[in-house]
C-alpha cells in the first residue's frame, strides 16, 4: 500500500537526472563553464605576455605616449614636425584618416545616386553600361584597385614637364606628385561670413518647423525648401559682399622643381580616393536600387489616384519609403569606407594604421598599447555610426499598430 | 424570329490590324528601349562612344600592340613603347604567381592537393549522392590536415598522420559510396552491411560493421601515410595564388560553423554567453582586417609562451578566421530573425530540443533566406586575402609586385595587377552567379524579399 509522504517531494530526493535536465540548472552551469574558460585563457594571455615583456626588457603603459616621435610623416593635415610626440602622431594620422574618409564618403553617396538610377533606367544600354561598371569594379579587391590607380599615377606628367601639364584655368593642377589646388586665405572680418553662413542654417531649419506646423494647421503650403536655399547662401554671401569680399586665394605656381604656395594633397591620397569612391560607388549604388525598387508601383498608382501630380508622388510617396530602405546600407557602407580607408598603409599614404600601427609602433615595440588605441579609435567611429542608424531606424520604421 | 435572320445579325469582327510597324519587332525594340526621346537618344549616343572607347582600347592594349614573347621588359617596351600590355612577362612570371617560391619539382604536390578537393566535392553536384552533408563536413573538417601532411611533407608528427590518415580514408570512403550508389544502386554503409551479412541482424549492430570498416582502411591509411618521403616546404616559401586558396580557403570553411556558434551565442538566453559572443562580434566587426592582421602578427608572440613560435602563416589564419567567423556571426543572425517565431514554438511543440530545433528546423530556413549574404561574405573574404600581401606574405599580388622589382623585368606593374584583377574578376563573378542560381534553386519558395 502506497504511502503519502506528509511531507510531498522531499527536495533532496531529486534524481541526478532531474537536475541535470533542469534548465535553469544547465543554463547556470553553462554559463560557469563558458566564465571560467574565459577568465583561464585571459589569465593565461596576460601571464604569458607579462613573462614576455619581462624578458624582452620592456614596460607595458601608456608613458611613452609623452616621447619623442622622431620620425617625419610625408603629409598631414594638422601640423607635425619630427619633434612632436607619439600622441601628435597618433592624432595627425586620425585626422589623415578622417580627412580622405570625408571626402570619400562625399563623393561615393553622389555618385552611388547617380549609378544606382542609371541601373534602373529604361534605357537599355544606360542599364547595361551601369551594371558592367557595378560588376567589374565590385569584383576586384579593394587593395587592387588602390595599387592599380596608384601605379597608374605615376605615369602622370612630372610639375616640370610644361607642355603636358594637367591643368584647370591654370590654378589646379594634377601631375605625378600629387594634386595643387589654390588656397584660400580669410581676410579680416571673414570670420563674420562663416557666423552669417551658421546662421542662415539655424533660420533656415526654423523656417522649415513653422511651415510644416502651419500646413499642419492650415493646410497652406509655404515654399520653406526656397527660402531656406536663401536663408543659407544668401546671408553668408550679402555679408561677404558687404564686408568688401575679405578672401583672397593663393595660387600654386612652378618655381624650379615643384610647385609652391596653394595647398597639395599627394599623389598617394588622390589614388586613395579615386580607388575608395571606385569601389565603393558600387555598393552605394546597388543600396540606392534596391530601396527603389523596393517601395512598390502600387504606391505611386494610389499616388496618383489620390490626385498627387508626379514631382509630388516622388518627393512625398516614393523617396519617403525609398529611403528607409536605403539609409542603413549606405550608412554601414560609410563605415566600410572609413575602415578600408587603412588600406592606405599599401602605398604610402599617412592614415593611422600606417603611422601608429606601423612605423610609430616598430620604432617603439609597444604593441598591446599602440594596437589597442587604434582598434578604439575604429570602434568608437564604428559604435557611433551604428549608434545613429539605431536611432535612424527608430524614427523611420513602419508604425505598426 | 426565324434562323434566318438571326444569323444575319450576328456581329462578325473585321481582322484587327496589326500593330503600327514601328512598335513592333526590331524597330520597336530600338525606339522603346533606345531612343525613346531626345534624352534619350544623346545617352544612348553617349553610351556609344564610351563603349567604343574603351573597346578600342582594350584592342589595342591587350592585342594589337601587345607583346607575347620577350625575355625582359626593356624588350617589350623598345618594341611597343609602352603602348601595349607586355603578356610575355605574364608567362614568364606565372608559375610564381601562381606557385610563390614553392620549388618546382614540389609542385606537382599543390595540384593534387587542389585535385583531391575538387574530387572530394565532386559528388556534392551528383544528383543521385545521398549523405552530401556528411561528405561536406568530411572535406571541411578534415582536408585541411591532409593538405597540411601534402604540402608541407618532411618529417610530420603522430597527430598530423593520424588526422591525415582519418582524411584520407574519409576520401576512399566518399568515392566508394559514389562508385557503390552507381553501380550497385545502394549506398556504401547499405553495401557494406550486407556484403559481411549483418543486413538481417540487428540494425543496431550495424555501426559496428561501419566502425569495422573504417578501422580497417585508417590502419591501411597510416601505414601507406608513414611510407610517405616528401622533402619538407616550409610554409615561409609558400606563395602565390596557391597561398591565397589556402588562406581563404580555411577562412571561408571555418566561417560558417563559427559564424553559427557565434550568432547562437548572441541570440543565446544566458546572460554571459550572450555578453562574451556580442564583444566579440562587435569588436572584430568594428575594426579594418588589417589592424587584426597587425594584431595576430605583433600580439600574439607576446601572447604565447616563448617556447611556441608559431609560423607567419598559421597568426595570419588565426586571424582571418576570426575575421571572417564574426562577419558570418551577424549574416547568420539575420537568418536566424527572419525566420517565423512560429516555427520556432512548433519545434519545441513537437518536444526537440535546442539543438534539434536548430538543426533540423532552424537552420536550414535561415541559411536558405541567406545564401546570397553568405555567398557574399565568402566574395568578400576571398577579396580580403590580398590583404595579407601588406604585411610581407608573398600572395598573388605580392608575387606579382615582386615581378617587377626583378632586374631584367623592373618596372614591370601594371600587366601582374590587371592579370590579377581578371582573376579575381572572374572567380568573384562565377561565385555571383553561382549563388543566384542557388537561389533560384534550393531557396525556391522562400520568397525574395
Amino acid at each position: 500500500m502506497a504511502v503519502v509522504d506528509k511531507a510531498g517531494p522531499r527536495k533532496d530526493a531529486r534524481s541526478f537526472s532531474e537536475i541535470v535536465n533542469d534548465e535553469r540548472y544547465r543554463s547556470v552551469f553553462y554559463q560557469v563553464i563558458v566564465a571560467i574558460a574565459v577568465i583561464w585563457t585571459a589569465n593565461y594571455l596576460i601571464t604569458n605576455t607579462a613573462e614576455n615583456l619581462e624578458a624582452r626588457g620592456m614596460s607595458a603603459g601608456f608613458g611613452f605616449l609623452g616621447s619623442t616621435a622622431g620620425f617625419s610623416i610625408a603629409w598631414s593635415i594638422i601640423d607635425y614636425a619630427p619633434g612632436d610626440t607619439y600622441l601628435d602622431v597618433y592624432l595627425v594620422g586620425i585626422a589623415n584618416t578622417l580627412i580622405v574618409s570625408f571626402f570619400a564618403i562625399i563623393a561615393t553617396t553622389f555618385l552611388g545616386f547617380i549609378v544606382g538610377v542609371m541601373r534602373l533606367s529604361k534605357n537599355f544600354l544606360v542599364s547595361k553600361l551601369a551594371s558592367a561598371f557595378v560588376e567589374v569594379m565590385r569584383n576586384v579587391p579593394l587593395l587592387l584597385h588602390i595599387i592599380f590607380w596608384f601605379t597608374l599615377s605615376a605615369a602622370l606628367p612630372s610639375p616640370r614637364d610644361k607642355e603636358n601639364q594637367i591643368a584647370l584655368f591654370d590654378s589646379v593642377f594634377l601631375n605625378n606628385r600629387g594634386l595643387y589646388v589654390p588656397a584660400p586665405v580669410p581676410g579680416e572680418g571673414f570670420q563674420f561670413v562663416v557666423i552669417m553662413a551658421l546662421v542662415g542654417i539655424v533660420a533656415a531649419y526654423a523656417v522649415a518647423v513653422w511651415a510644416t506646423k502651419r500646413q499642419f494647421a492650415t493646410g497652406q503650403k509655404f515654399p520653406a525648401f526656397w527660402t531656406g536655399v536663401g536663408l543659407i547662401v544668401g546671408l553668408p554671401l550679402a555679408t561677404f559682399v558687404a564686408l568688401g569680399a575679405p578672401l583672397t586665394f593663393d595660387y600654386p605656381s612652378l618655381q624650379g622643381f615643384n610647385f609652391r604656395g596653394g595647398a597639395d594633397v599627394p599623389r598617394a591620397f588622390c589614388a586613395l580616393l579615386f580607388a575608395l569612391v571606385l569601389y565603393h560607388t558600387v555598393f552605394m549604388a546597388e543600396a540606392v536600387r534596391a530601396g527603389i525598387l523596393s517601395v512598390s508601383h502600387g504606391q505611386t498608382e494610389a499616388s496618383y489616384s489620390l490626385g498627387l501630380k508626379p514631382s509630388w508622388t516622388l518627393r512625398l510617396v516614393v523617396i519617403p519609403q525609398a529611403m528607409r530602405a536605403v539609409v542603413p546600407p549606405m550608412i554601414s557602407n560609410w563605415m566600410n569606407v572609413v575602415k578600408n580607408s587603412s588600406l592606405a598603409i599599401a602605398i604610402g599614404y599617412p592614415d593611422l594604421v600606417a603611422v601608429f600601427m606601423q612605423t610609430s609602433l616598430n620604432q617603439s615595440g609597444h604593441a598591446i598599447e599602440i594596437v589597442a588605441m587604434v582598434m578604439l579609435f575604429y570602434m568608437t567611429v564604428s559604435l557611433t555610426i551604428s549608434a545613429a542608424l539605431n536611432y535612424y531606424n527608430k524614427i523611420v520604421q513602419i508604425k505598426e499598430r | 424570329m426565324t434562323d434566318a435572320t438571326q444569323s444575319d445579325t450576328v456581329f462578325r469582327p473585321k481582322p484587327s490590324l496589326p500593330p503600327p510597324a514601328n512598335t513592333v519587332g526590331a524597330v520597336g525594340w530600338l525606339r522603346k528601349n533606345l531612343f525613346g526621346g531626345p534624352i534619350d537618344t544623346i545617352m544612348t549616343l553617349l553610351g556609344l562612344y564610351i563603349i567604343y572607347q574603351i573597346v578600342a582600347f582594350a584592342i589595342d592594349y591587350g592585342i594589337v600592340n601587345a607583346i607575347w614573347s620577350a625575355d625582359t621588359y626593356r624588350e617589350c617596351l623598345d618594341r611597343n613603347r609602352g603602348e601595349g600590355a607586355c603578356w610575355a612577362g605574364i608567362a614568364v612570371w606565372f608559375n610564381s604567381m601562381m606557385y610563390g617560391r614553392y620549388p618546382d619539382e614540389e609542385q606537382w604536390r599543390v595540384n593534387l592537393g587542389g585535385i583531391v578537393l575538387l574530387l572530394w566535392l565532386i559528388p556534392f553536384w551528383l544528383p543521385k549522392i545521398t549523405g552530401k552533408i556528411q561528405i561536406g563536413m568530411s572535406a571541411v573538417l578534415t582536408f585541411p590536415f591532409l593538405g597540411a601532411a601534402m604540402f608541407i611533407g618532411g618529417e610530420f608528427g603522430l597527430f598530423l598522420q593520424v588526422m591525415a590518415s582519418i582524411a584520407l580514408t574519409l576520401f576512399v570512403a566518399v568515392w566508394l559510396h559514389v562508385a557503390s550508389t552507381y553501380l550497385s544502386g545502394r549506398s556504401l554503409p547499405d553495401l557494406l552491411v550486407s556484403i559481411t551479412g549483418f543486413a538481417n541482424k540487428d540494425d543496431r549492430l550495424h555501426k559496428y560493421v561501419l566502425l569495422g570498416a573504417f578501422g580497417v582502411g585508417f590502419v591501411l591509411s597510416m601505414i601507406y601515410l608513414g611510407s610517405w618521403e616528401l622533402v619538407e616546404v616550409p610554409t615561409t616559401i609558400w606563395g602565390g595564388l596557391f597561398l591565397t586558396l589556402v588562406i581563404s580557403g580555411i577562412g571561408i570553411a571555418s566561417a560558417l560553423p563559427n559564424g553559427i556558434l557565434l550568432a547562437l551565442g548572441r541570440r543565446s538566453k544566458m546572460p554571459v554567453i550572450r555578453v562574451f559572443c556580442t564583444a566579440f562580434i562587435e569588436l572584430f566587426r568594428s575594426v579594418p582586417l588589417i589592424t587584426i592582421l597587425f594584431m595576430a602578427v605583433t600580439m600574439m608572440p607576446l601572447f604565447l609562451p616563448v617556447e611556441f613560435n608559431p609560423p607567419k602563416l598559421a597568426m595570419v589564419i588565426v586571424a582571418v578566421c576570426i575575421f571572417a567567423a564574426a562577419y558570418m556571426a551577424e549574416t547568420v543572425r539575420g537568418g536566424l530573425q527572419a525566420v517565423n517565431k512560429g516555427q520556432y514554438e512548433a519545434a519545441q511543440a513537437m518536444g526537440l530540443n535546442f539543438w534539434k530545433m536548430m538543426a533540423l528546423i532552424v537552420m536550414p530556413q535561415a541559411l536558405k533566406l541567406m545564401i546570397p549574404n553568405i555567398v557574399g561574405s565568402f566574395m568578400g573574404l576571398m577579396k580580403d586575402t590580398t590583404l595579407v600581401s601588406i604585411i610581407g606574405l608573398y600572395d598573388i599580388l605580392l608575387m606579382g609586385k615582386a615581378a617587377g622589382q626583378n632586374p631584367s623585368w623592373l618596372g614591370f606593374h601594371t600587366e601582374p595587377l590587371l592579370f590579377t584583377a581578371m582573376f579575381f574578376f572572374v572567380l568573384c563573378f562565377a561565385m555571383s552567379k553561382y549563388s543566384q542560381h542557388l537561389e533560384r534553386t534550393i531557396g525556391g519558395g522562400y520568397g525574395r524579399r
